[in-house]
């Protein structure tokens, strides 16, 4: 340490003791693999939209009062449109710099979310959610369905074409729910759709409460973290169930992480120079009972539309509820998907009776109901996502609308399982092959590849 | 002075040590990033302020970013040795039986305690009696729309209309006459090519051929926006329902259920496009 630092180090830690504990968070071990860093650039990503979110929200107006907007945007010039919008055109064409800050918000959004699902699959895969990490996942689970949230309010904030359009259908959705539906609607969107209630209401939510919310969770994630150390890739001749095996938080990983700061941030920038992902100015505003051609949700809601998209139409009414096609797409089959990543902690340890604390990760190839598990979701989302551009599918490849639907609705329905199936059969078959069964505790699956003295202690 | 003995946990287990060699190559990095990442800062803020395009300083950003990370990248190599360690999990605590607090509770009623806690339950739940608040009462809002007998149609930019102002192959967009924006009364106004079949309503058709419908698909609540001239019907852009103008507007393929309302249509002594009444089915998607 240069002098400046260890004299100032030297004194706070007179006042408050620091070097024992500064030691041993320096001396933390942070195991050296590429997809642990995933968690960290979604972090990385927050950062960055918290910072420029604060930039935003300063001059974003929380309003759908028609104003008249007067600026440098020669189409909307003298134009009246609502405030929320107009707030945006003037931030994005009259303030400098405005644009760019917009478009690096929406570029961190963007990697925020596919941060996460991608290390959301890294612990799915690898079983990093196997005791005691339990609660850990659920955080996650938690901190995802946050930021799906949090994006479709962000999308929505703008008011323009498709982020009116988009609220619409959630409040159809809510609207759906049987014997509470209208209530709950009414109570989230303030009245019947459009109210002026809906775009104050999102900005509150949007900049406010879920940031604090997410801020203290994300927190959270990362003290459970701590205090329960990382999990370990399996290494031959490291014991990897009771020791962590990787680089020092001091220099190696806060080395890395910086690094890395500057890499996302440099990306980001380089993306917001690049691509014109946040210029709503060119959809037009929000005008009841109009709409665009290509109306779609950010791509992390593909999977939902593609949802609405995919089921045939059906309403029936039961017990004085009506069951409707947008209440299954929208509602219950989105509900099953999170419950399934919810429950699968639990399934995959009552069905292979595993017993005892896991910190090595294994190969989801050696776990069958896993593989299918993974393949069989993640093929529907897909797939289900894919339909979400059906219609300029069909204007691009020249093929008719409903055959182009009715080949989604066939695949979505024969081709997850199918390739769980496979998946789950070929799985199986390769462990046949090593003569093992699923190992049920931590010494038993580290046997399989470790030299045995090692094991043995 | 003697060295205090540092407690284990404190220790780096080091597997592996590397030292990486003084290089004149790697000095050159790190103060050539250095210096770049400032020159480009400085690039950044020069040409945002006095007003270049986003192509511009945007780009500089990136450029400075990028130094800036190689130059650290660069610094951390050379300046400390690449270290291997191990660090010990957590063992099981020893003594599960030592009570969490040092005071123990005295043994009195346990009753007590459920009643606390239930009381303290039906406390907090009596507090989401602010939820209702939060939007009007549901009540028939959602059954009825503005149109009624006599209500004259008017365009998004307030005109009144007559059949003829709607010709073959032509949609306009209708609002009831002072409830311009009230989305699920908007209706399109259509003339069709040849008469309509069942199960159009044929008292609530002009001259054969204008009819008026909901513009609210009755799937989602998307605009029915599209209007495919060549069979007559209404495409929605959002989930791809499409409606039969021609009969009823009945649904021919999508996710959509019901068909779309069909406006009863007349017109008043002044020869204007009236509602003779209400949508007979609510237009719009389906509560629950």
């Amino acid at each position: 340490m240069t002098p400046l630092f260890s004299a100032l180090f030297d004194a706070l830690d007179s006042r408050m003791h620091l070097k024992g504990p500064t030691r041993a968070t320096a001396n933390k071990v942070f195991p050296a693999n590429w997809s642990f860093l995933l968690g960290e650039v979604a972090t990385i990503a927050f950062g960055v939209l918290i910072a420029t979110g604060i930039f935003l929200t300063l001059f974003y107006r929380a309003s759908t009062d028609p104003t008249v907007y007067g600026g440098t945007n020669e189409f909307f010039d003298g134009a009246t449109v609502p405030a929320a919008f107009e707030s945006i055109i003037r931030l994005s064409d009259d303030v400098p710099g405005g644009l760019f800050v917009r478009r690096v918000h929406r570029a961190a959004s963007h990697l925020f979310i596919a941060t996460i699902v991608m290390h959301m699959l890294r612990i799915i895969m690898t079983g990093a959610f196997r005791k005691p990490r339990e609660l850990n996942y659920h955080l996650g689970i938690g901190l995802l369905t946050l930021a799906l949230v949090e994006g479709f309010l962000g999308y929505s904030l703008p008011y323009d074409s498709l982020a009116g359009t988009g609220i619409r259908v959630a409040y159809s959705i809510v609207l759906s729910i049987p014997y509470i539906g209208e209530n709950v609607a009414f109570w989230i969107f303030g009245g019947e759709f459009p109210t002026g209630a809906i775009i104050p209401r999102f900005h509150a939510l949007h900049v406010f409460v879920l940031p604090l919310v997410l801020t203290g969770l994300i927190a959270l994630h990362v003290l459970i973290l701590v205090r329960q150390k990382h999990t370990q890739m399996p290494k031959p001749d490291i014991d990897g169930h009771t020791y962590i095996v990787g680089k020092p938080l001091w220099p190696s990983q806060f080395a890395e992480s910086t690094t890395l700061f500057l890499w996302v941030g440099g990306l980001l920038a380089l993306a917001a120079t690049l691509i014109p992902w946040s210029d709503v100015e060119l959809l037009g505003p929000y005008v009841s009972g109009e709409v665009g051609n290509n109306a779609q949700p950010d791509w992390f809601l593909f999977w939902t539309d593609g949802l609405l998209r995919a089921l045939p139409p059906f309403e029936f009414r039961i017990l004085g509820a009506t069951i409707n096609t947008v209440f299954v797409a929208g509602a219950v089959i989105p509900g099953l998907m999170f419950g399934l990543l919810f429950a699968y902690p639990f399934i995959e340890r009552r069905v292979y009776g595993l017993t005892g604390d896991w910190h090595v990760l294994t190969n989801p190839l050696d776990i069958p109901l896993r593989a299918a598990m993974v393949m069989g979701t993640f093929s529907f989302v897909l797939l289900a996502s894919a339909n979400a551009t059906n219609d300029i599918l069909s204007r691009m490849l020249g093929i008719p609308i409903e055959n182009l639907v009715f080949g989604f609705r066939l695949s979505m329905v024969v081709l997850p399982p199918l390739l769980a199936g496979l998946i789950y059969a070929s799985s199986k078959r390769r462990l046949k092959a090593a003569g093992a069964r699923v190992a049920t505790n931590e010494e038993e699956a580290q046997s399989r590849f470790q030299p045995s003295e090692l094991t043995s202690s | 002075m003697t060295q205090p003995p540092t407690p284990p946990k404190d220790d780096l287990i080091v597997l592996e040590r590397h030292t990486p060699q003084a290089s004149v190559a790697n000095d050159t990095l790190v103060i050539g990033g250095a210096i770049a990442a400032a020159v480009f800062g400085v690039a950044f803020a020069v040409s945002l302020i006095t007003g270049f395009g986003i192509g511009v300083y945007g780009f500089f950003l990136a450029l400075a970013f990028f130094s800036l990370a190689l130059s650290t990248r660069r610094y951390f190599f050379d300046r400390f040795p690449d270290i291997e360690a191990a660090e010990l999990r957590d063992a099981p605590i020893e003594s599960p039986d030592r009570p969490i607090s040092a005071v123990a509770p005295l043994g009195r009623r346990p009753l007590l305690t459920r009643v606390l806690i239930a009381c303290a339950g039906v406390f907090g739940i009596s507090l989401l009696a602010l939820v209702p608040s939060l939007g009007p009462q549901v009540g028939n809002r959602l059954r009825r729309t503005p149109w009624a007998q006599g209500v004259r149609l008017v365009t998004t930019e307030n005109t009144e209309l007559r059949p003829d102002d709607v010709t073959v192959g032509g949609v306009v967009t209708a609002w009831p006459h002072g409830s311009i924006g009230f989305e699920r009364a908007a209706v399109l106004v259509m003339r069709l090519s040849s008469p309509p079949e069942a199960p159009t309503i044929m008292d609530w058709v002009i001259g054969d051929s204008l009819v008026a419908y909901s513009k609210i698909c009755t799937h989602a609540g998307c605009p029915v926006a599209l209007f495919r001239e060549r069979d007559d019907s209404l495409f929605c852009p959002c989930h791809q329902s499409t409606f039969d103008v021609a009969r009823g507007c009945v649904p021919t393929f999508g996710p959509a259920t019901r068909a779309l309302p069909q406006l009863p249509l007349g017109t008043d002594d002044d020869g204007f496009l009236i509602a003779t009444g209400d949508f007979e089915e609510p237009p719009g998607p389906s509560a629950g």
